[in-house]
């Protein structure tokens, strides 16, 4: 999972509600709104999502595509809710956006070139064909002769190499530049302005671009390729610096995708147009329009038929509207999973790596493991999330269901098993609480984030379960940026934080390094070892190129972390979104083969619950 | 938020003079039966919130259980329980006490930092005065409510005792604005002239004669302070910028209502919480209020 | 009173100069930055590094305040990190919805207290005048929060009459007339919200001044000359009740300004109270920095109309 992990970020604001920060939604974020579709084998259940036990769901009750009933009208308009409680930042272009919410609306009117499918490996069904060459380090594109951009331009291969040479200038302000660039070949010479061009960037025609990278790896072909253009007959006489804010950026931003904007309130709403010269052929709908809607109006905007169509969904207002008449739930497993850190070193700023110290006050394994034993998130699941999250096992979670070892049962809730470790391992208890092994006092400081209805009651849930245990926990709760700060975002770990509750959105690729890897600032924990290195390592290899390799690989390196608890997973996530039961050819997550373009509706007016 | 205290400065205020201000204050109260009520209702919360918090057990009430979210009120749990599970009574109760308390605290430093400030800039006027103006009217521009919540964003220990005391530095204005102006006219007056030449220090004159002559505008004036810093710090909580999320307060308790499914379906979160802010600055003013009609008819008469 | 509406502007001058500093080095003071909230491994976080130092973040306090305020004075607080727009771009968007929205308030204010208060004197110790006062008592004790809350619930979801969120309704050109019905339509609840609390003090000040005015010889002997008593009302205790009520509209401004947040914030209402809230939580400096001084600039020049006004209305009231 190298690309676009993000944090969870809790906004205090959101009381009921909790956006994702996404720093980074690069090669393919965005599934709601995007045609490279859906994901994850669910079994398609129809009808009404009955819970099994009062109150409780089950994703796999859920299907990710729309039941089409009906016949679809010509044309039409929808209107599709961005749910959130701040306006969307307005950074209208892939190649310098940053945010979910810009991600939503960029994704009715521009695309990637490629496609992928529900592994999230680009296939050749999109804007764009690609070709590997034997040592797997060259490829050659190939854009579709009818991808043509909003104005009618062509979209080039030159637009392509552009979007690369903006992205790699040293002027740039997005967040884009990283690893996926660096391994370029010639890249480092352009940035430091040795070469005019990047030497492993060639346009071979119109239409034909080929890259070099530096190191070939299973990485390349689940995301790590730049596949947003980005209009060099608009952009190409800007400065690099200005290119973000400007009003092709801004107020009239470009793409190639089925829709054009129209016009655009900054932060509140957009106006789509159909782009009757779309690539794939014509939409089917006339107009699409986008408004920013608050987690708190949601629930009133589908019922009244305000909205088709949203982004996403508060969980905890699912099961007072399970029944909504005239709305038809998806569901789809999230890329992202809850975990609790320990703190096992800090972070050397001179070499760039983690420095794990032995004798950190939660270097015993013992420990760690007791109290992965002592929480019960399978309850939280049930009672916090009513099902729609559920007890984590291991660090790959199943939105990657060739990789997650679903044989892995994780660590049980097991209170005793908890106490019996804690007792072998000569945490003796000493009133109410346990010590140290040698016989000193043992105060650990649990960190987590605000925010949210359920951040704290959870976040005290585990405390208190620790407590059961006999371990003296205290538990400070701060907001976001300084929660990040003090878990060492910066290389500067507060050394009096030592277990830490966070977030990660996964990235389409299933390569951990960028979060447990020994140079991975974002390896909070500061864990590392020579065997955990060998299997990332490994994972990323030539010869992990071979899927059943792979699989093994991670295989192995899941139950290794289990092994090893420097951190451990405790919810798997899924998003449910409901849709308006006059929406034909809609579907959620990755890799469905159903696109924007087919989006049509049984009637003029929205159904509005009865 | 701070309309009370406003209304407060802009009256302009005759001296009164007299040393038993606190029995006047009180045979007025007793006069004016909706301000008795409110009183001994005021009375009876405080001694309740206070007393009761003391029995209840506070750990229990933080306790989240994971099979009682969401419970309605019932014979175990009076209000029901928020969506940790815990019961809404016990933090209403706790929330209460905590809001009042901040708002006591908050009303009394910045009572007497705006009584000294107040009394040493209209006593000793010139100088002294000049600066303590300005400094006052630096602060009085400030936009309170902005300034608060980012410096509640910018304290890295966020805690109870940072909360008070920003809340504090940004509010003693009105009252020192208020003591000033009284001060200036009363040490006009004979009694501090001849206390002078008898001798007196400064200090026992500020402390001892012009001070208790301002007892009765310093008791309405706190009075109607309290309501307001009440309100303002339920609003901050609201909000997210007041109360740490782990302390319940009744702002915390109202802000649940933001979550449209407990706003609709779950009354007994956050209805008591607002209704019980509602009547309890509802007292707080009609005693403030009556206090200052009292205060204001004895200058009439007198 | 030229000289003296001078004295007022020149001291203006450092007070505003102090609180650009305090407002600066508060924004410093916030934990973490813009950049933090940029997690991404893909990101090479030297790259960070090369931002921080490019955007000046890593330059001390002093440095870093000159070269904003001499931009500011300028009219240009710098970019916004967040929405990558110039900051003054970003609050020119939402500034017209908050003006909107309390001149609405204003208006309502008046309109609402005016009748209020001249019932409730007029005919003071009736049934009408208790009922006003007890409306009085409660909106003066109601904090706007728990209020802005219930009638968004009763009015926004329970009879659905207004609109719950935003600024406008999609797909509008601006300028046309559906357009504006459109922004009038989605800022009346959250204003009138506002208005009937804050409404309260002016319906009992104008209640007071007018039963005490009722009083005063010049009235009792217009009366005796045998003016009717409307004729009373519109052309003594009225002239002389309202001028005083103008003085007030300063203060109006700065209590606008809490509310504002407050009200926004509930009604999700896309103005400069909520980019506030929102750029506190996003590290977004320039654009907090940018608002508290114009927050802090407003009021300034609201306490200085009601000072002028009160100067005019009443000559008494020297300026100090």
């Amino acid at each position: 999972m190298g690309r676009k992990l993000t944090p969870r970020m809790l906004l205090p604001l959101l009381l009921t509600f909790m956006i994702v920060l996404s720093a980074c939604t690069s090669g393919k974020g965005n599934e709601g709104a995007q045609p490279p579709g859906p994901t994850n084998t669910q079994n398609q259940t129809e009808g009404e999502n009955k819970p099994k036990e009062e109150g409780l769901y089950s994703i796999e009750d859920f299907s990710n595509v729309k039941t089409n009933e009906g016949e679809p009208i010509k044309g039409g308009s929808i209107t599709y809710g961005l749910v959130s409680d701040t306006p969307f930042e307005g950074i209208l272009n892939y190649n310098f956006s940053s945010g979910a919410p810009d991600a939503a609306v960029l994704g009715w009117f521009d695309e990637s070139l490629l496609a992928w499918d529900k592994n999230y490996v680009f296939t050749n069904d999109g804007a764009a064909t690609y070709e590997v060459s034997e040592d797997g380090r060259t490829f050659t594109f190939t854009i579709r002769d009818n991808v043509n951009w909003h104005d009618g331009k062509p979209v080039t291969a030159e637009d392509w190499e552009f979007a690369h040479e903006v992205i790699t200038h040293k002027d740039y302000d997005g967040p884009r530049y990283g690893s996926d660039f660096t391994n370029i070949e010639g890249v480092l010479e352009y940035r430091e302005g040795k070469a005019d061009k990047i030497s492993g960037i060639k346009v071979l025609s119109d239409k034909k671009l080929q890259i070099t990278y530096i190191k070939s790896t299973p990485s390349l072909l689940t995301g790590s390729i730049w596949t947003y253009p980005l209009a060099k007959h608009i952009f190409g006489d800007m400065e690099i610096a200005k290119m973000s804010s400007s009003s092709a950026v801004r107020e009239k931003p470009i793409g190639f995708g089925p829709f054009k904007v129209e016009s655009i309130v900054p932060g509140e709403s957009v106006v789509y147009t159909k782009n009757a010269d779309y690539w794939r052929g014509e939409p089917n709908l006339d107009k699409v329009v986008l408004k920013v809607i608050n987690p708190t109006t949601v629930v009133q905007q589908l019922k009244s038929g305000g909205v088709d169509l949203v982004d996403s969904f508060p969980i905890d207002q699912f099961p007072d509207n399970a029944n909504m008449s005239n709305v038809e739930y998806l569901g789809v497993i999230d890329r992202a999973y809850t975990y609790i850190g320990f703190k096992l070193g800090k972070w050397d700023e001179e070499n760039k790596v983690v420095a794990p110290d032995p004798n950190a006050k939660m270097a015993d394994v013992n420990l760690r493991r007791a109290m992965w034993h002592a929480v019960d998130n399978d309850q939280v699941g049930k009672r916090f999330y009513h099902g729609l999250r559920w007890n984590a096992t291991t660090l790959i979670p199943p939105s990657h269901p060739e990789f997650h070892d679903a044989s892995n049962p994780g660590i049980a809730y097991d209170v005793e098993k908890a106490n019996q470790i804690l007792d072998e391992a000569g945490y003796k208890k000493n009133g109410e609480f346990r010590t140290k092994p040698d016989g000193s006092e043992l105060v650990i400081n649990f960190l987590s984030m605000t925010g949210g209805d359920i951040a704290e009651p959870l976040a005290r849930y585990y405390v208190q379960s620790w407590n059961a245990i006999g371990l003296n926990v205290n538990l400070e709760l701060v907001e976001f940026n300084t929660f990040y700060d003090r878990i060492g975002n910066n290389g500067k770990d507060d050394p009096n934080v030592d277990v830490y509750q966070g977030a990660w959105t996964v990235g389409i690729d299933v390569d951990p390094a960028g979060l447990y890897g020994r140079d991975a600032l974002y390896n909070f924990s500061r864990y590392a070892s020579e065997e955990n290195d060998r299997l990332l390592a490994e994972g990323v290899s030539e010869k992990a190129f071979d899927v059943a390799t792979r699989k093994a690989i991670y295989k192995e390196w899941q139950q290794f972390m289990i092994e090893e608890v420097p951190v451990f997973p405790t919810l798997y996530r899924s998003e449910i979104v409901p849709v308006n039961k006059r929406i034909l050819n809609y579907a959620i997550g990755d890799g469905t083969g159903i696109y924007l373009y087919e989006l049509a509706v049984t009637q003029d007016k929205p159904f509005v619950a009865e | 938020m701070d309309k009370a205290s406003r209304l407060v400065e802009d009256e302009v205020y005759e001296p009164s003079a007299s040393p038993s201000s606190w029995q006047i204050l009180w045979r007025e109260i007793k006069r004016d039966k909706l301000a008795l009520a409110s009183l001994i209702f005021l009375g009876i919360v405080v001694a309740a919130v206070y007393g009761v918090s003391l029995i209840l057990d506070q750990k229990q009430i933080v306790t989240v259980d994971l099979f009682a979210l969401y419970q309605p009120p019932s014979s175990k749990f009076w209000l029901g329980t928020d969506y940790g599970g815990r019961d809404v009574f016990g933090q209403l109760i706790i929330g209460t006490r905590n809001s009042l308390s901040i708002g006591i605290i908050v009303t009394v430093l910045t009572g007497v930092i705006g009584i000294l400030a107040g009394l040493i800039s209209g006593y000793f006027g010139g100088t002294v005065d000049n600066v303590a103006m300005r400094v006052v009217d630096f602060f009085m521009i400030l936009p309170t409510l902005m300034i608060v919540i980012a410096f509640v964003a910018a304290v890295p220990k966020y805690s109870v005792v940072s909360f008070s005391l920003i809340m504090t530095a940004f509010l003693w204005m009105g009252i020192a604005r208020l003591i000033r102006s009284k001060t200036l006219q009363e040490r006009e007056l004979e009694y501090v002239k001849a206390s002078r030449t008898l001798g007196s220090s400064h200090l026992k004159i500020m402390f001892t004669q012009v001070l208790p002559n301002l007892s009765s505008i310093i008791i309405v004036t706190m009075t109607l302070n309290l309501a307001a810093n009440i309100g303002l710090e339920s609003g901050l909580s609201f909000l997210g910028f007041g109360f740490p999320e782990s302390t319940p307060s009744l702002g915390t308790l109202v802000s649940y209502a933001r979550n449209p499914q407990t706003l609709e379906f779950r009354w007994w979160i956050w209805l008591p919480a607002s209704l019980l802010i509602l009547v309890l600055m509802l007292s707080i003013n009609n005693v403030g209020q009556a206090l200052k009609r009292a205060t204001d008819a004895r200058q009439r008469r007198g | 009173m030229w000289k003296t509406i001078l004295r007022r502007l020149l001291i203006m001058i450092p007070q505003i100069i102090l609180l650009s500093v305090l407002v600066f080095i508060l924004a410093k003071s916030l934990p973490g930055d813009a950049l933090t909230g940029m997690l991404d491994p893909s990101v090479d976080p030297s790259m960070l590094q090369e931002q921080r130092e490019k955007l000046g973040l890593n330059n001390p306090w002093h440095i870093q305040y000159w070269d904003w305020i001499t931009k500011a004075v300028q009219g240009d607080f710098g970019q916004s990190f967040r929405f990558k727009m110039p900051v003054m771009d970003l609050i020119g968007q939402r500034i017209n919805n908050t003006i909107w929205l309390s001149l609405v308030t204003l208006v309502l204010t008046y309109l609402i207290a005016i009748p209020l208060g001249i019932i409730s004197g007029r005919y003071h110790d009736t049934w009408g005048d208790r009922i006003i006062t007890g409306y009085t008592y409660l909106g003066f004790a109601a904090p706007l929060f728990i209020f802005a809350l219930l009638m968004l619930w009763i009015f926004g979801f329970h009879f659905q009459m207004f609109p719950t969120g935003g600024s406008v309704a999609p797909g509008l050109a601006p300028g046309t007339f559906d357009y504006m019905v459109s922004k009038i339509y989605h800022l009346l609840l959250p204003a009138l919200s506002m208005a009937l609390i804050t409404t309260v003090s002016t319906v009992q000040y104008l209640r007071s001044e007018i039963i005490d005015i009722k009083q005063k010889d010049f009235v009792l002997l217009a009366r005796a000359k045998g003016a009717s008593e409307s004729r009373v009302y519109t052309h003594h205790i009225l002239r002389n009740s309202l001028l005083p009520i103008a003085a007030f509209f300063g203060f109006e401004i700065t209590g606008l300004i809490g509310g504002t947040v407050f009200i926004e914030y509930i009604f999700s209402y896309p103005g400069m109270g909520q980019l506030f809230l929102n750029s506190i939580l996003i590290r977004d400096f320039s654009v907090v920095t940018a608002l508290v001084l114009l927050y802090g600039i407003a009021s300034i020049l609201g306490s200085l109309i009601s000072d002028i006004i009160l100067g005019i209305v009443d000559p008494r009231i020297r300026i100090k």
